[in-house]
């Protein structure tokens, strides 16, 4: 079951990274000279979603 | 994992994942704090032990630049004068004077060593046969606290106690929302701390596991070619060298992790200061 349960969770973690670099990436097509701040906020935004798929799992192999 | 559960078919060998469960349940439960020396009140775990080597690395290498820099003069000749003085460098432009503005030379020596600390704690953690400092909840939420102490320092200091209180609140809203967001913010200030340590442990932690996860397929299908030589084993080995393949992958995205989380650890401790310190 846990291992179900942390599949559900990285459905959304893996939404939100992927609006992320979508995100970004549609951002540096139209004006490539925001790459450099844009890396640091992209980076940034991941590491939040990043955190809780990370969460997920840890939880799935500690709380059995 | 009570979820995998490959039965063998009849008449032919065991199936290599019927052992997967055990363990993996023996790898996680490696990771456990275990003490070397005394106690788990009083003594070094292997965190704590790989920490204290991390941190005799990273003043080996500060000192060994610092005396390299001043024998070499003002331009740096070499890969390890150029490469430290890179990082420097990264961290000085990337960190503080992107994010901290005007006030980066007072917290770039705060933040740069955090950054090192958790860099080369990282990059040593993924060593095989060497732990990560940071790997563990209780190295990561000392680092996370002192970053919380230090922004709430830093605000206190800048706006002075009652006004860093009262700007945690956004001006220009009515009464009763504004108590309501005051509190979510206190606890969102709150929740930083915790989110700060579980990050850093859980991106060392879960990638650890996954790169043991892989190791252990391997050792798993290359067995039964070293028990005896048959068809079935043959092949089990030629799985094995795709988990190989990809432990190599997920070996190198680890690499780039190590990074990554340094680089978020200071990123977001910089982000905090500037919030706290910030006019509304």
């Amino acid at each position: 079951m846990g291992v179900i349960g942390y599949g559900l969770g990285v459905v959304g973690a893996g939404i939100g990274i992927g609006l992320a670099a979508f995100g970004a990436t549609s951002s540096i097509a139209r004006q490539p000279e925001v790459e450099g701040r844009l890396f640091t906020i992209f980076i940034l935004a991941s590491a939040f979603v990043e955190a809780l798929a990370l969460i997920g799992f840890v939880v799935t192999l500690i709380a059995k | 994992m009570p979820g995998v559960e490959f039965v063998g078919k009849k008449g032919r060998a065991v199936n290599p994942l019927d052992k997967l469960g055990e363990e993996m349940d023996e790898l996680v439960s490696s990771f456990d704090s275990t003490p070397i020396f005394g106690d788990l009140t009083v003594g070094l775990t292997q965190y704590t032990f790989w920490m204290f080597v991390a941190i005799l690395v990273l003043l080996i290498i500060v000192f060994t630049f610092k005396k390299k820099q001043a024998a070499s003069g003002l331009v740096p000749k070499g890969r390890f004068l150029n490469g430290v003085e890179f990082v420097v460098e990264y961290c000085r432009d990337d960190l503080c004077k992107g994010l901290l503005g005007d006030t980066w030379r007072k917290h770039f020596p705060f933040i740069a060593s955090i950054f090192f600390f958790i860099l080369v704690n990282n990059i040593i953690g993924i060593i095989p046969g060497c732990k990560p400092g940071t790997g563990c909840i209780g190295t990561a939420g000392a680092l996370a606290l002192v970053s919380f102490i230090y922004f709430i320092v830093m605000g206190v200091r800048a706006k002075g106690p009652i006004g860093y209180l009262k700007s945690l609140a956004p001006a220009g809203v009515g009464f009763p929302m504004n108590a309501l967001v005051w509190l979510i913010e206190v606890f969102s200030t709150f929740l930083r701390l915790i989110t700060l340590a579980v990050r850093i442990f859980c991106n060392l932690f879960a990638g650890h596991v996954v790169m043991g996860a892989f190791a252990l397929l391997a050792s798993l299908f290359i067995e039964p070619l070293l028990q005896g030589f048959s068809m079935q084993a043959l092949g089990n080995a030629g799985a094995s060298v795709f988990w190989v393949a990809i432990l190599l992958i997920i070996y190198m995205v680890e690499i780039l992790v190590a990074a990554i989380q340094a680089y978020v650890f200071a990123l977001l401790s910089a982000v905090y200061v500037q919030i706290a310190e910030g006019e509304e």
